[in-house]
Parts: C-alpha cells; sequence; structure tokens
C-alpha cells in the first residue's frame, strides 16, 4: 500500500514533484483483526512516510490551514521541520500553541477545519495535517524529549484549576509556564477528563493522556484526583483559601437520555456508562479490573456523532453485532469522517433516518428490542437542516440486549449550582466574555464543554488558551478592571 | 444371602441380613430423616435425627445403627418422635445461623433475593451460597418449625480461605462426621477429624495446619458430602446447583478417571468423582482445575488466518479455504503433531489425514515438552526443507518449528505461544465439550460425552479434520457424530504410563496439557509449585493514597475501617458518602458515612462483605493505604425540626443512621432508633446509638434479642403509642421497601436511602438510575435519599441485581485475594 516514491532528505523538490506526491494513506489495522482488539486503528507514518507527506506543503505565504485551526498553530513551520527530518523541532513548535498535539493529531475533525482551507485541497488532496501532527508527538514521546522549561522566575501567584480535562490541562500548562503556581482538582480518580472515560483505546492510548499528565506533574502542577469541587470546597472557599483566580474546566458530563417508554430497562445505557466501564474502569480487562464489563449480543447505539462511533465500535470489539440508529441522514452526522468510515469498515450496521420511539423489554425488565420510526427529510428548518418528520406507520422493531443512548451531554451543574453568582445560560453552560473567558463573577474563568456546551478537544482547548493568557495578565495585575 | 421381615410404620419390608432399620426403610421408600448418614458411610449414629420407636425396645434408637431384625416393628413418624428431632434439630442448629427460619419475613425475602450474597462468612441462611443444596435447610424447612428456643452461639470461627480451591466457615458445621469419615475411607489416613471438646469441638486438621501442609490431596470429597455450607469449592460456590450431571471421563492426564460432569446452563461447574468409593476419587487438577479450563477467558473462539502478518479472525469457510490451499501445496510434506491426551476417535482421523496427505502422525507422550527427541528431529527436517507444513493440536512443538515451517495449523481450545505463531488456527472443544473414548494407560475404555455448550465457533476436533478433509476432497472422511468412528478404531495402544500418581499426592500433578502448563489456566495450583507463566499481579504500588487507620470487625461480616481522608471529613455532611476504590484495578464503590471527625481528617465507614469490592476492602489491614477515597459525595439529609422522628437501620444501615440521630436530635428532634439483625450476635454499636437518640430499640429476625421481626414490626409498634412525624429508612432494598409500603398506610413521610449500582457517583454515568413518580432521578447526586413511598421498588431490585453473573465471575480463584487473577483475552493496545 506505501507509495514507492523515495523520500528525498535534503533536496529541495519543485513544486511540480511535489504536487505529484499523493497524500500519504495511513497504514491502519485491517478491520477483519481489529473488530476483535482494542488496540489503536490508525497505526501512525513512518519516518519516511512522514517526510514524504510533509513535503507535499508548499509553504503557502498565506495559509488557509492555520485560519482554520481553532489554535492556530503554525501548520507549514511544524510541516517544514517535518519534511527537513528535524522532528523534535516540529513538536517544539506544535507545543507552543496546543499542550496536546498526541491527542489532536488523533481526535480533531480536521476534515472542518485545517485541512478543509488547504490549498492542495481545492484540487486534489489536502496535506495530512492531523497523521503528521500525530506523527511529530509520537515521536517526540518515544524519544522521550522531556522540553526544556522556559526558565520562569515564581510569580508567587496561585490558581485553582477545577476539572483536569483539555481545557484544564491546557490551562494549567500554559499557566505553570508562566511561573504561577497551579493546583488541579479532578473529581475522578485519573486526570484526563473524557480523553480517559470516553474516548476509546483504540482511538486514543490511554498511556498518551497519562504521558502527558505525567509532563504537567514534573512541571510542578499538583493534581488532587478524588476531589469534587462543590461538594468539598466551593469556589468561594477556593478564592477565600488564597487563589488569586480559579479556573473552571468541569467540561459536558451530565448525559441526556431519550426520555421514551422502557429507557430504564436492563441493558440500556448512556453512552458515558457504558464507554466509562470499558475504558477509565477498564472493564474490557475484566476480571484482572473489577467492574464488571458489558457484554453485549446485539447492541443499538442510538446517535450520530463520536460517542455513538465510538460506543458501537466498543460494543463491536466485546463481540456485539453493533448497529447504529440515527435519526437524520448520513450528511448531518456530527462525527468525524474518519469514524464513520472506520465503524462501517468494522462492519457496524447503520440505520440511518430511523428513530427510537419505545424500549422493548421482557418480564425481568431486561431490554430485547428498540421500537422504532422511519423518518424523511422535510422541510428545511431555521438552522437551514431539512428535518426529519416521521413517515406514519412505519415502525419496526430492532431486537437487542444492550442500547446505549448517545444523543448528547450537558453541562456538568454541580458548580453554578454550588457558586450562585456565576451566571448560566438556559442550557446550564457558563456565560463568559469571549475574549478573556472570564466568568460573571470576578477572578473566576471558565473554558471548554462547560462554556460552549459539549463540542470538541480543540474547542476546548482553543477557550482555554484565551483563558490562560487572560488570567496571566490578570494575575500580574495588566488588567485591573476583572 | 439370607433376608429378613419386618414392619416399619405399618408396611411389610424384605431386606437382607445385616441391614440397618435404616437402610431396610430406604429400600422400602420410607424417608427417614438424618444428617450424619450417608448411603457411601458407614453408620455413624451421630446426628440422632434417624432416631425411630421399636416395638419391646425402650428409648428412641438410632436407626442407622441399629441392626434389623426378623419382625421387627418399626414407627418412624410419632408425635414423639417429631418433637424429639424438632429438639435435636434446634441444638444442631444452636451454632449454626439460622434467623432464617424462625425470621417473619423469609418468604418475601426469599423472592426479592433469589441470589445468595456472596460474602465470605455466611451469617444467615439467605447469606449461604449453598442455600440450594443444603440438607440441613430442607429438613427444617419440612419441619416446619418457626420458634428457637435455644440461645444462638455463633462461634466466631475464622473462615479457611487460604487453602487452594476450597473455602471453610466452620461456623456452619453441624459436625456429622461425614468429611472425615470420606476422607477416611477413600485416603486410609483421613487429613482432617474432629478436634477438642463440647462445644469448641471442630472439623480440623491435625495442629491445625493448613491443608495444603496437612496431606490433604484436594479431592474435593469432602465439600461433595458435606450437607451444610462449611466446605465449598471456590470456583463453583456462588453458581448454584448444577442442573445436569453426567458421566464423562477426564483426560488431562492418562489416568483417564471415570467423572461426573456438573453442568449448569451449558457451563461446566465441575468434574465431581462418580462416587463415593475410594477408586472413585479424583486428583486436584480434575476435581477442581477443569471447569477452569473449560470456562477459560484464554479460550481460543474464532478461526485466526494470518494475512501480511496480522492473524485475521475469518469465518469457517473462508478460514477452511486457506487451510485447504495450504495443505494442497505441501502434500507429502505434512506432518501432524498431536498429544496422547486426545480422544481415540481424534487420534483415528488425525492419523487418517496425514495418511491422505501422504504425511505421517507423531503422538507426543502427554506431558512432552518441546525437548522430546522426537520434535527435535521434526526440528531439523523442517530446516531442510523436508517438512513444509504442520497440523498440531497444541503448543507441542519449539516455538523455531513454528517460525521455520511454511505452513502451520493449529487446532486448539487454549490460546498459547503456538496459537500465536500459527499461520491458521482453529479454535476446538475440550474436555466436557468433547463426545468420544479414550483408553487409559492401563488400557480401559472410558466414554466421554459432551454436556457443555462450545465457546464462540469452537467444534470437536474430529469435526474440524472430517471439514478439512472436505475442502480438500479426499474419501473417507463422511462422519457426522464421534460415535461413527469409533468402530473404526482397530488397534490403539494405550498412553505410556504416567509414572506419578497425582491423585495421591497433589504435587504429582501433570505440569502440562497438550503443551499448555495447566498452572496458567488453574492459578490455585500454584499452591502445589506447578510452574506457570502467570506472574503475580503486580501490586501498583499506592502512591499519595490514602492510609488506613484503623479496621476492626465488630460483628461478624462487619467491619469498621477508619480512613484518613481530610478533604472528605472537612466537608461531610450527615447522609453522604464515599466512593472507595482499594485497589488501582478495584471498582468504585459507594459507602455511606458513618462517622468522621474534622479535626483528625478521617471518617469511619462500616463495610459488609458482600463480592469482590467489599472483600477487598475488608482484607485491608491497618497502615495499608487505599487507592483512592473520593467524596463527600450526594445530597446531604436535610435537617429540620420535625418532632419525633423514627429512624431505622439494618446490616451496614445501623452505622449509617448514627450520624443522622446525633444531627437530628441535636436539632431538636425527639430521636427513636431502631435497629434490626439477623440475629442478636450480628448487632453493633448499640451504646453508641443510645448515646445520641432518645430511644433504641433493637428487632431481631430470630427473637433473640429485642422485638422478634425487623423494622417493619418496629414501626407498627410504635405507632401505637405515638404519633410519627418522619421515617428515615437505610438499610437492604427488601427492608426499606417493606417499611415504605408499611409506612403509607399509616400515611407517615418516610425517606430512604437507596443503594443502585454506581459507576462514577458523580453524576457523569447514569447507572445509578432510579424511578421516583416515574422521574428519573441519578441517585448519587439526586439522592440518595429519596421519598420511599415513589419509589419504584421493583425497578430497583432488577437494576441491583444486573451483573450478578460477572460479580461471580470476578471472585478470584488464587490463593491470595489479589494475585493471579486470570488477566482477560481483550488486551489494550501496548
Ligand atoms: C466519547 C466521546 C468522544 C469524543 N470524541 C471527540 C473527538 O473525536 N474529537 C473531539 O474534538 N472531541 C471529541 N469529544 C468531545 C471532547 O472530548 C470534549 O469536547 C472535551 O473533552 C471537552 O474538554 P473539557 O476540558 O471542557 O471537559 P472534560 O473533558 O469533560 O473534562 C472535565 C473534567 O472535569 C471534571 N469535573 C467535573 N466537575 C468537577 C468538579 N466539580 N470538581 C472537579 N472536577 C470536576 C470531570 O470529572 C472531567 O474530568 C468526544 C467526547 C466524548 C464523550
Ligand atoms: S448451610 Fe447455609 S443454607 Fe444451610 S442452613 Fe446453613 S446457612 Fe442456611
Ligand atoms: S464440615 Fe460438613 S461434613 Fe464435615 S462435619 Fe461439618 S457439616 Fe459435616
Ligand atoms: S488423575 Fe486427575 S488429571 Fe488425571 S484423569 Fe484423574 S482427575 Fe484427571
Ligand atoms: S453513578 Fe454515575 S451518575 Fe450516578
Amino acid at each position: 500500500m506505501q507509495s514507492k516514491t523515495k523520500p528525498i532528505l535534503e533536496k529541495k523538490r519543485t513544486g511540480k514533484q511535489r504536487i505529484k506526491i499523493p497524500r500519504q494513506p495511513m497504514p491502519e489495522q485491517d478491520p477483519r483483526r481489529r473488530r476483535a482488539n482494542f488496540e489503536e486503528v490508525p497505526k501512525g507514518y513512518s519516518e519516511e512516510v512522514a517526510i514524504l507527506e510533509a513535503s507535499r506543503c508548499i509553504q503557502c505565504k498565506k495559509p488557509g490551514c492555520v485560519e482554520g485551526c481553532p489554535v492556530n498553530i503554525q501548520i507549514p513551520e511544524f510541516i517544514r521541520e517535518i519534511a527537513a527530518g528535524k522532528f523534535l523541532d516540529a513538536q517544539n513548535t506544535l507545543k507552543k500553541y496546543t499542550a496536546l498535539p498526541a491527542v489532536c493529531g488523533r481526535v480533531c475533525p480536521q476534515e472542518i477545519q485545517c485541512e478543509s482551507r488547504c490549498i492542495l485541497g481545492k484540487k486534489g488532496e489536502p496535506v495530512a495535517i492531523g497523521r503528521l501532527e500525530r506523527f511529530a508527538a509520537d515521536y517526540a514521546r518515544k524519544h522521550n524529549n522531556i522540553q526544556k522549561q522556559p526558565s520562569c522566575s515564581h510569580t508567587g501567584k496561585r490558581i485553582a484549576v477545577v476539572g483536569a480535562g483539555p481545557a484544564g490541562i491546557t490551562v494549567a500548562g500554559e499557566l505553570s509556564n508562566r511561573g504561577h503556581e497551579v493546583v488541579m482538582y479532578e473529581a475522578l480518580h485519573l486526570a484526563g477528563g473524557v480523553l480517559m472515560y470516553g474516548i476509546p483505546q483504540f482511538r486514543l492510548p490511554k498511556e498518551i493522556v497519562q504521558y502527558e499528565i505525567n509532563m504537567l506533574k514534573n512541571q510542578g502542577v499538583s493534581i488532587h484526583t478524588d476531589y469534587v469541587i462543590g461538594k468539598s470546597e466551593t469556589v468561594d472557599q477556593l478564592m477565600k483559601q488564597g487563589f488569586d483566580a480559579v479556573f473552571i474546566g468541569t467540561g459536558a458530563g451530565l448525559p441526556s437520555f431519550l426520555g421514551i417508554e422502557g429507557e430504564n430497562a436492563i441493558g440500556v445505557f448512556s453512552a458515558n456508562e457504558f464507554l466509562t466501564r470499558a475504558n477509565l474502569m477498564r472493564a474490557v480487562e475484566f476480571p484482572r479490573f473489577a467492574t464488571s464489563p458489558v457484554i453485549p449480543h446485539r447492541a443499538v447505539t442510538v446517535g450520530g456523532g463520536n460517542v455513538a462511533m465510538d460506543a458501537a465500535r466498543t460494543a463491536l470489539r466485546l463481540g456485539a453485532d453493533s448497529t447504529i440508529i440515527y435519526r437524520r441522514s448520513r450528511e448531518e452526522m456530527p462525527a468525524r469522517d474518519e469514524e464513520i468510515h472506520h465503524a462501517s469498515e468494522e462492519g457496524i450496521v447503520f440505520h440511518l433516518l430511523t428513530n427510537p420511539i419505545r424500549i422493548v423489554t421482557n418480564e425481568r425488565h431486561q431490554v430485547t428490542g428498540v421500537e422504532c420510526l422511519r423518518m424523511e427529510l422535510g422541510e428545511p428548518d431555521t438552522s437551514g437542516r431539512r428535518r426529519p418528520v416521521p413517515v406514519q406507520g412505519s415502525e419496526f422493531t430492532i431486537p437487542a440486549d444492550t442500547v446505549i443512548i448517545a444523543i448528547g451531554n450537558k453541562p456538568n451543574p454541580l458548580i453554578p449550582q454550588t457558586t450562585p453568582d456565576i451566571q448560566t445560560s438556559k442550557w446550564g453552560t457558563i456565560l463568559t466574555d469571549e475574549t478573556t473567558m472570564l466568568t460573571s463573577k470576578p477572578g473566576v474563568f471558565a473554558a471548554g464543554d462547560i462554556v460552549s456546551g459539549a463540542a470538541t478537544v480543540i474547542s476546548a482547548m482553543g477557550q482555554a488558551k484565551i483563558a490562560a493568557n487572560a488570567i496571566h495578565k490578570f494575575l500580574i495585575g495588566e488588567t485591573m478592571g476583572m | 444371602m439370607s433376608t429378613i421381615k419386618l414392619s416399619i410404620d405399618g408396611q411389610e419390608v424384605e431386606v437382607e441380613q445385616g441391614a440397618t432399620v435404616f437402610q431396610a426403610a430406604r429400600e422400602a421408600g420410607i424417608s427417614i430423616p438424618t444428617i450424619c448418614d450417608h448411603k457411601d458411610l458407614s453408620p455413624y449414629g451421630a446426628c440422632r435425627m434417624c432416631v425411630v420407636e421399636i416395638e419391646g425396645v425402650r428409648g428412641f434408637p438410632t436407626s442407622c445403627t441399629t441392626p434389623a431384625t426378623q419382625g421387627m416393628q418399626v414407627s418412624t413418624r410419632t408425635k414423639r418422635l417429631t418433637d424429639l428431632r424438632n429438639c435435636t434439630l434446634e441444638l444442631l442448629f444452636s451454632g449454626h445461623p439460622n434467623s432464617c427460619f424462625a425470621c417473619p419475613h423469609r418468604e418475601p425475602c426469599e423472592t426479592h433475593r433469589p441470589q445468595a450474597t456472596k460474602a465470605g462468612r455466611s451469617t444467615r441462611c439467605g447469606f449461604c451460597a449453598n442455600r440450594e443444596e443444603c440438607d440441613l435447610r430442607e429438613m427444617v424447612l419440612t419441619s416446619e418449625r418457626q420458634e428457637l428456643k435455644l440461645p444462638v452461639m455463633y462461634s466466631a470461627y475464622k473462615l479457611e480461605r487460604d487453602d487452594p480451591f476450597m473455602d471453610r466457615d466452620y461456623n456452619l458445621c453441624v459436625l456429622c462426621g461425614r468429611c472425615w469419615r470420606i476422607c477416611e475411607k477413600i485416603h486410609g489416613e483421613p487429613a482432617i477429624s474432629i478436634i477438642n471438646r463440647g462445644k469448641w469441638s471442630k472439623i480440623s486438621t491435625a495442629f491445625d495446619k493448613s491443608h495444603l501442609e496437612s496431606g490433604c490431596n484436594f479431592c474435593g470429597a469432602c465439600i461433595d458430602i458435606c450437607p451444610t455450607g462449611t466446605l465449598m469449592d471456590r470456583y463453583a460456590r456462588w453458581q448454584g446447583k448444577p442442573e445436569h450431571e453426567s458421566v464423562s471421563a477426564c483426560i488431562l492426564c492418562p489416568n483417564g478417571c471415570s467423572v461426573k460432569a456438573e453442568n449448569k446452563g451449558g457451563k461446566l461447574l465441575a468434574y465431581t468423582m462418580p462416587g463415593f468409593e475410594a477408586e472413585d476419587r479424583l486428583c486436584a487438577l480434575g476435581r477442581f482445575g477443569a471447569a477452569q479450563i473449560v470456562n477459560s477467558t484464554k479460550r481460543l473462539t474464532r478461526p485466526l488466518v494470518r494475512e501480511d502478518g496480522d492473524q485475521i479472525p475469518m469465518s469457517w469457510d473462508d478460514a477452511l479455504q486457506s487451510v485447504g490451499k495450504g495443505l494442497i501445496a505441501r502434500r507429502g510434506t505434512v506432518v501432524v503433531v498431536i498429544s496422547a491426551t486426545t480422544t481415540r476417535e481424534e487420534r483415528f482421523i488425525y492419523d487418517r489425514l496425514a495418511t491422505a496427505l501422504q504425511g505421517h502422525l507423531i503422538v507426543l507422550p502427554f506431558e512432552a515438552d518441546c525437548e522430546t527427541p522426537k520434535i527435535k528431529e521434526l526440528s531439523d527436517s523442517v530446516q531442510q526443507g523436508k517438512v513444509q507444513a504442520l497440523i498440531t493440536n497444541g503448543p507441542l512443538v519449539s516455538p523455531q518449528i513454528l517460525k521455520n515451517v511454511e505452513f502451520s495449523l493449529v487446532i486448539d481450545c487454549l490460546e498459547s505461544m503456538a496459537s500465536q505463531l500459527a499461520t491458521i488456527v482453529l479454535p476446538s472443544a475440550i474436555l466436557s465439550e468433547v463426545d468420544g473414548t479414550f483408553k487409559t494407560s492401563s488400557g480401559k475404555i472410558r466414554t466421554l460425552s459432551k454436556s457443555s455448550i462450545l465457546p464462540g465457533g469452537a467444534r470437536p476436533e474430529w469435526m474440524i479434520i472430517c471439514l478439512i478433509a472436505k475442502v480438500l476432497g479426499l474419501n473417507g472422511f463422511d462422519f457426522d457424530r464421534a460415535e461413527t468412528i469409533t468402530s473404526l478404531i482397530q488397534d490403539d495402544p494405550a498412553p505410556e504410563k504416567f509414572e506419578r500418581e497425582p491423585r495421591n499426592n497433589c504435587r504429582d500433578i501433570p505440569i502440562r496439557f497438550r503443551g499448555h502448563l495447566v498452572a496458567d489456566f488453574v492459578p490455585g495450583l500454584k499452591a502445589f509449585e506447578l510452574p506457570t507463566t502467570l506472574v503475580d499481579e503486580a501490586e501498583d504500588e499506592i502512591c499519595n493514597g490514602f492510609a488506613l487507620l484503623e479496621k476492626k470487625e465488630i460483628a461478624p461480616n462487619m467491619h469498621l475501617l477508619i480512613i484518613e481522608a481530610p478533604q472528605v471529613a472537612r466537608f461531610a455532611l450527615p447522609g453522604q458518602f464515599v466512593i472507595l476504590m482499594a485497589k488501582e484495578t478495584s471498582e468504585r464503590s459507594p459507602f455511606t458515612l458513618a462517622d468522621w471527625d474534622a479535626n483528625a481528617g478521617t471518617i469511619s465507614l462500616i463495610i459488609e462483605e458482600v463480592g469482590r469490592s467489599s472483600r477487598e476492602l475488608t482484607s485491608l489491614t491497618a497502615g495499608d493505604q487505599l487507592a483512592h477515597v473520593s467524596g463527600p459525595l450526594g445530597l446531604p439529609l436535610s435537617i429540620q425540626e420535625k418532632g419525633t422522628i423514627f429512624l431505622g437501620g439494618g446490616c451496614y444501615g445501623i452505622g449509617a443512621i448514627f450520624p443522622l440521630a446525633r444531627i437530628l436530635h441535636e436539632a431538636g428532634n425527639r430521636v427513636i432508633c431502631m435497629i434490626e439483625a439477623a440475629s442478636s450476635h450480628l448487632l453493633y454499636w448499640q451504646q453508641e446509638l443510645a448515646e445520641v437518640c432518645d430511644e433504641l430499640l433493637i428487632a431481631t429476625k430470630d427473637g433473640s434479642g429485642g422485638m422478634h421481626g425487623g423494622i417493619q414490626e418496629g414501626v407498627s409498634s410504635v405507632t401505637e403509642k405515638e404519633h410519627i412525624n418522619q421515617c428515615i429508612i437505610i438499610g437492604c432494598t427488601f427492608m426499606m421497601q417493606q417499611v415504605s409500603d408499611l409506612t403509607k398506610t399509616f400515611d407517615i413521610p418516610t425517606l430512604v436511602a437507596l443503594n443502585p449500582i454506581m459507576v462514577d457517583g458523580t453524576g457523569m454515568c447514569g447507572a445509578c438510575r432510579v424511578s421516583i413518580a416515574n422521574q428519573t432521578q441519578f441517585a448519587c447526586v439526586d439522592g440518595p435519599f429519596f421519598d420511599g413511598h415513589k419509589v419504584d421498588w421493583e425497578e430497583l431490585t432488577l437494576r441491583r441485581n444486573a451483573y450478578a453473573p460477572q460479580e461471580i465471575q470476578a471472585l478470584p480463584q488464587g490463593i491470595h485475594l489479589t494475585s493471579c487473577l486470570p488477566t482477560s483475552t481483550l488486551k489494550m493496545g501496548d
């Protein structure tokens, strides 16, 4: 499958030569094999292939990709470094913009961000920016490249970071780099947020997340796990204890259910529960790990986002015939293209334009199926998307012993509930100033899913970066008026 | 031999001379109750349940020791005998948990709690794993006694679970002596006997050594013959009564012992002895290991075919096509290597295949490893290219051969280096999944009959070979059952004799089965120093853990843990809970805060051992660290002045109501606390509670202390005297439901603390959802307190039992709680 073209190191290629190089495919685990294991699906570029792919970049003067990236990574710069074989430099470049390049390279929806703006994509295929980002980060991790710490004197300022997901990790990294003392509080027993409990091993190996967490610790960030802010200290109490600022990155961890009959039956799970058991609690290694795995035989997942793909693919790997039902059509699916592609490659069955109306159960209150209605696309709604409308009399039942509800998560209500002067929207998200991520409470900043509602890793990190800059200014007294 | 005639309950009975009255009755189909008697043991006369009246004989002789004589007139069912037996039964029972029988709520409780709780210590009948098979229980239930006059004397012997394969709780023993008698009968010199006298009589090994050191052979006979739940097979104990038994043979070694395969739902629970005679005995591997091998998580369950370096799971059809291609091209260079512990039919058919492919069959002695000369020879032939294709039914050849040979087909049941290196892997059946015959090393032919369901896509080996032959277009392989092959077998040598005798010494247990190290699949065998590749689970060092300052078993099965957790202690409020993880591999399990000290930074919890997680916690000792303590979680109880508040607690709930009583009392309420337990020796914290409430009431299910009954009875009696403004109940779901149903009729507002299964405990997963007035709520963040009159109890009960089968599987099989859990087949990335 690999290209025959030999990498031309150190030798300048002409623009024409570059354009002739095809986009390098990602070596992947065979779908027939991976449907039975939890190993990562894409195997990563080799050094040669990475250089080859990197040399496709024509180094635009006004790069669209940078604008397409929510954190404006200087993409041509790190790609140029890869092309020149300076992999560690590429990683250092990336690190200036994102705390977690190994994660972003794997889970960002590049096709609607950076890569969608790549000039090569106009006529052919865009540069594989995400794959190159992953390559650089993996290379550095494997070669144990501990970054040089920017020598920075301690400012004597203390900041509490609540929630150790991508938003919290970004803020903690940025601020500790700038000499502030950072204390993180995480409710669960491991830091990482959705990266640990939600996104499965075959998409984002947990070792990568823990490596990044350890980097933070080495950097001097203290991380208190098992610590629920709002149940132990409230945000107010944190402020009283002498924190100069508080950052809230508690995410959107409240699972939504459909509200249909039979939803509390045995065998119906929120995607959060299903994935948390498998990932965070490592039930796939049961019985060494004590948490009971769900052992599905016929799994039906409801939803069309990344979460639904992850749940359905996890169910498949646990041995189930796995089906996804989604209300709208394929075009509307919010999941990354790659995930949908991988899912169907692995043999997951999609029932599109299908809406669940009832969970069918037996006398033991166990799931036996999902009753559904077929939908068709009606008139476009205000968002311009054609609204699905039910087809009368089209009821049918899909047999199932496991139903996974992956229709979204709502913001975590605990902090707003226990901090009355933090204002929230009617959806429960925390209201912030867009340019600083400052909340309605002085000294308290927020970013990530708790602000935007369930979104993406990179948007959480983008917001967190804005917050970190603002907090820094606030701490060193540049912006007093907050 | 001459016979005699006698009359039993008016029925004419004819028996051989020398029979006892008891045997005569049994033959006539008249059942006399007994505990100590067993048809395969000689009469003992210890339990005195089998007493009868005989005309002309004074007193009440035990029928099991009285020889039947000509013309005897025997009565077995008089009123006086029933009374006498009831007294005997009560006496037998005075040292044994018995409250269930006297409990007024037994029937609803049993429908509510279909499975035994996985507690190591049985403190009541409902918690005994042997419930369905207990003779004693059977007998009491038929006697319909609901009253116990004698005080309960719980000896509180410590649980014995440091030996491989067996759990023992001598608190359940009724001293019938069956165990040591069978041990003596089978092994001559019994490993166990009755020690001490009077109240402290007990079954034990000499000098109280472990069974491992005592010369016990781990044949399991005592477990199978014990009428109570005292002696238990650790692996099978929670799986319930076998539904199906069939006679088969163990082929884990060339002894080929006859066995009784016990199955439930198509799953092998154990191989047990087909009878209680010395020659029926099994070795520890056969008795305890077979089921663990058959049910191993390392079973191969789907065909795998190597493509571009990776083994790809495939359908049987595709895999067989690949096998066909691989073999056809290498006709004449094929070698088949199988182990001697293969059925005769399979050996025959492997041989036929080898011949048809112009190759040859090598049968390896059963324990052989890759160092055998035949294998060395084979290695050379592979090197020289004379052998290009290899078929084998286990990791029988060296990895080198598998790497060098062009094409390798491994037909096997368990994962191994061979299955990892093979070109093609086909999953096969083993032991109780197989039909066929086996010639033992002494030349006897034994029949194996299939009794369990094959895992995934596994198939019997003879069938696999026939399928391969079909793909290859070979004739002479049209068999549809193993039986049809049997008659074709003409000369088959008996396997070489096994020099050691595992049934007489457990250190002689075969090391390998078809090349696999048996201890890799049966972790308990490590106790006999059998080699294994299993590594002791290196305990993840717990850094930043939480120190366990104190641990005490304050009542049987109830443990008080005092843990250093300042962040919890500083913020805890009455009614909140914490999530604990003993180790990094533990579950997140919720426990109600029983007390805390903000200044000292400590919290107190009452933990009842009911399964793996609680066992991990209660097995810690002071000075150990817990991996995680997270909390306080949940909404605290809102404290108001209400007037008279009735607080009811059972099991761990006794501890859980303590902080509530204290604060409600301080808030100016009249607080009545009521605690319940199965029996008075299971109560705790009476003193502590009495100090923080206005009135302390006690109820026991057997009437051994306080009121006879439970919280239900307490509520009723209090309402007769005074008005209750609020009830708050903490305990098992069954009790909370019963009390709620009752207070509804009295119109007393009732709060219950619900305990559904939780995962995170922070509102993130919804595992804990409960229906309250038809609205879904998350117990961990919206609770734990809910209006007891609005809870959907049935849903809660069913949801709580959702993982029962997995819980059983999670219980460790090694000797040490922590070590040697089998690792699973599903692997996380590298
Ligand atoms: C299954 C799944 C798959 C996804 N796939 C993708 C993908 O492919 N690409 C993508 O870009 N995005 C994906 N997302 C979305 C992405 O993971 C989130 O947008 C991102 O993690 C949000 O980051 P965050 O830091 O705001 O919140 P989170 O990652 O949710 O982290 C919040 C953390 O705060 C902790 N916390 C909450 N309350 C408290 C408290 N009171 N005290 C202390 N700690 C607290 C939580 O335990 C959690 O660890 C996926 C999400 C899921 C669930
Ligand atoms: S052995 Fe078990 S079931 Fe039988 S009476 Fe004793 S506790 Fe009850
Ligand atoms: S352990 Fe069982 S068989 Fe042995 S004396 Fe006690 S009750 Fe009888
Ligand atoms: S001695 Fe043990 S391993 Fe051998 S056949 Fe008998 S029970 Fe099985
Ligand atoms: S335990 Fe997960 S939401 Fe309650």
